[in-house]
């Protein structure tokens, strides 16, 4: 993985320096809140509900050992013992106190990383595919392509005060982990006649207008990279509107202009742009390619059969290996998903304690790397198959073996009400309920492959909007309600969920989403799933189980 | 017909802890039992005027009033969103060990 030179090392540490005074200044009174506030949101931290809420950054999800075990150390020094892991693929600390921050931001310079850019009107967080590197259907490593990114991004002149917040994913598959669709851009990783590029998608997003991403550029040579966002960024910053920021949104105004209109004024800036000045050197490229070359990794073929034998022991170790597991492009090895989904847990939290034994288990058995998803979940990329059980062992030991990756408890949830100053609802109580009504592991295998996301307001931090089933929570004169939608995707096949109908009241969204997969289980098809189900029949099987009796 | 004024408490957040916080007698407290309860505009815009003199002190962010029952005899929010903030928790049992309780800080004299 990438590893700071000694120019990002110096910027970290310069800036954390920064910080510090600022704060100071803020405690002496020499800032205001209103001087302050922008600039402790360039440096992640948002006061919410609660408290303080410090929001650092974990480009493109991947993270080590050591810097897993900063971030324990961060939860049980400075705040109460725990993280929440973020649809953005970062993590969060709910109680940090003002005056602690200079040192927390400190720890984390010490590991390489930082909170700049997790909030603002900036770029934020290039986010990509948790099985980077590791998945048999990958042309190239997207955190490559992630890292220049961010590079790029650090503080970019021009790019730094945009009318709204950016978001850029990258994948390097055709099957789509990396959600690129629902992005301001999107990049997928392509091959035409031989070269590697850049399929180039825009204007997708969630929020209170969602849009799945249409297609700017069908190839894009990969040295115009730099140059083509930066002319793709150019018309979205000159055309912004600051005067609204519900109108803000890249995708408000591709949808304004049409997508050919938007491309045409991109393609002409990009013609008229000194891209060589704009363009990454080829030796850049090689240099920071070389931090993701693959793993070296040992033949273990001699053992590859051990978590099968394994699987006659344990059924529960049967159930996780099937459940949480996934193909290597090495023979021999798998990827793990770790769920941060236990049964009546916070979806996404994680404890000190269990951070630390994610991270033992990293060095241990997956080449010191793990990955956080952006369905708030952690992967470790290379495991060998003849160490499956031990890692499951040991997960299991730490509360993190729950076997339900891709099922109806593994649910995506925003904090909502219960920290966020934005939330109109909660959300992780509501997937807690779901949870405990579906606890059983028989029945949610009987289900199947299902999303549930949750939002908490309107901004869908939770993404309902692509959840197989989406839960979005408001506000009705001081009472949660909650809409729910059907039919939402997040992946190579995205769509915007449509909603059923009227909302419904807290207590009832546990029967909802019951009733809902009744009428599934109902009326599949053999071997069809949920999303499969819905697409076949529409939403009036569901309207009618849901609302009829009413 | 304008609407019937509703009881108001004056709310912020602690400057250092980020604590959700109410304006007392004379100063500052975690328990929402305890805050002033404005019962008419006049005095909720006494309270507003404190919350400002505040936060130009440095000592709280972001004051704002919030709409009370007295149905129990001491002031609770009305709204949703104002009773989460005043039980200064999550609603669910979250990870925080007990010995991470804050420790309350004594109000400002007046």
């Amino acid at each position: 993985m990438y590893r700071y030179d000694e120019f990002d090392q110096r910027f970290v540490d310069e800036r954390t320096a920064q910080f510090r005074a600022q704060v100071a200044r803020r405690l002496k009174g020499e800032l205001t809140e209103a001087e302050f506030k922008p600039l402790r949101l360039m440096n992640g931290l948002y006061l919410q509900l609660h408290a303080y809420m410090l929001r650092v950054a974990i480009p493109y999800g991947t993270l080590n050992g050591r810097q897993m075990r900063k971030l324990a150390e961060i939860a049980e020094r400075w705040d109460r013992g725990y993280g929440h892991f973020t649809t953005r693929q970062n993590i969060q600390f709910n109680w940090p106190k003002l005056n602690d921050v200079p040192d927390i931001l400190d720890a984390l310079a010490e590991v390489e990383m930082h909170a700049i850019q997790t909030s603002g009107n900036c770029i934020r967080n290039v986010t990509s595919d948790p099985f980077a590197g590791a998945a048999p259907d990958e042309i190239e490593d997207p955190r490559i392509t992630a890292e220049l990114l961010r590079q790029w991004s650090s503080l970019h002149p021009e790019f730094t005060f945009l009318g709204r917040k950016f978001k850029i994913a990258v994948t390097g598959s055709e099957t789509d982990r990396a959600a690129i669709k629902i992005h301001d851009i999107g990049l997928q990783i392509v091959q035409r006649d031989g070269e590697t590029g850049y399929r180039v998608l825009v204007g997708g997003g969630l929020g209170r207008s969602p849009f799945v991403a249409q297609e700017l550029r069908a190839f894009l040579p990969k040295a115009d990279l730099l140059p083509y966002l930066e002319a793709a960024l150019r018309v979205y910053n000159l055309h912004g509107r600051r005067d609204n920021k519900y109108k803000a949104r890249i995708k408000i105004l591709v949808h304004e202009l049409g997508i050919a209109e938007y491309r045409a004024q991109v393609e002409a800036e990009f013609d008229r742009m000194d891209g060589d000045a704009v363009a990454v050197p080829t030796e850049e490229v090689a240099r920071i390619a070389a931090y993701f070359a693959p793993p070296d990794l040992a033949d273990r073929m001699g053992d590859a059969d051990e978590a099968a034998r394994m699987t006659a022991a344990s059924s529960d170790f049967a159930a996780w290996l099937e459940q949480n597991t996934a193909s290597h492009r090495t023979p021999g090895y798998r990827g793990v998903t770790i769920s941060l989904k236990p049964i009546g847990g916070a979806p996404g939290d994680a404890t000190a304690e269990q951070m630390r034994a994610m991270a033992d288990i990293a060095e241990r058995f997956s080449q010191d790397e793990m990955r956080v998803t952006h369905e708030q979940n952690v992967v470790l990329p290379h495991v060998a198959e003849g160490d499956l059980f031990r890692v499951w062992r040991a997960l299991a030991s730490a509360g993190l073996d729950a076997a339900n990756k891709g099922l109806v408890t593994d649910i995506i949830a925003c904090p909502g009400l219960d920290y966020c100053a934005l939330a109109t609802a909660r959300s992780i109580p509501v997937a807690q309920d779901i949870a405990r009504r579906f606890a059983d592991p028989e029945r949610q295998r009987a289900i199947g492959p299902l999303q549930i996301k949750i939002s908490g307001c309107i901004n869908a931090c939770g993404h309902h909007h692509v959840g197989h089933i989406g839960i979005l929570g408001l506000d009705k004169a001081g009472v949660e309600s909650y809409q729910i939608t059907l039919g939402g995707d997040a992946t190579e096949t995205a769509e915007i969920g449509a909603r059923t109908g009227p909302g419904f009241a807290y207590e009832q969204v546990p029967g909802v989403i019951e009733t809902i997969l009744d009428t599934y289980l109902d009326l599949r098809l053999a071997g069809e799933t949920f999303l499969g189900a819905y697409r076949r029949v529409g939403m009036e099987p569901f309207k009618e189980a849901l609302y009829a009796a009413a | 017909m304008p609407k019937a004024f509703k009881p108001q408490i004056l709310t912020a957040n602690d400057l250092i802890d980020g604590d959700t916080v109410f304006w007392a007698q004379s100063g500052w407290t975690r328990s929402v039992s305890e805050a002033r309860v404005a019962q008419s505009p006049e005095e909720a815009t006494v309270l507003e005027a404190a919350g400002q003199l505040e936060e130009a002190d440095n000592r709280v962010v972001g004051s704002y009033l919030v709409a009370v029952g007295l149905e129990t005899g001491a002031p609770y929010p009305l709204l949703r969103r104002e009773q989460i903030r005043a039980e200064r928790a999550p609603t669910f049992a979250y990870m925080a060990p007990e010995s991470a309780e804050l420790t309350e800080r004594p109000a400002r004299a007046a």
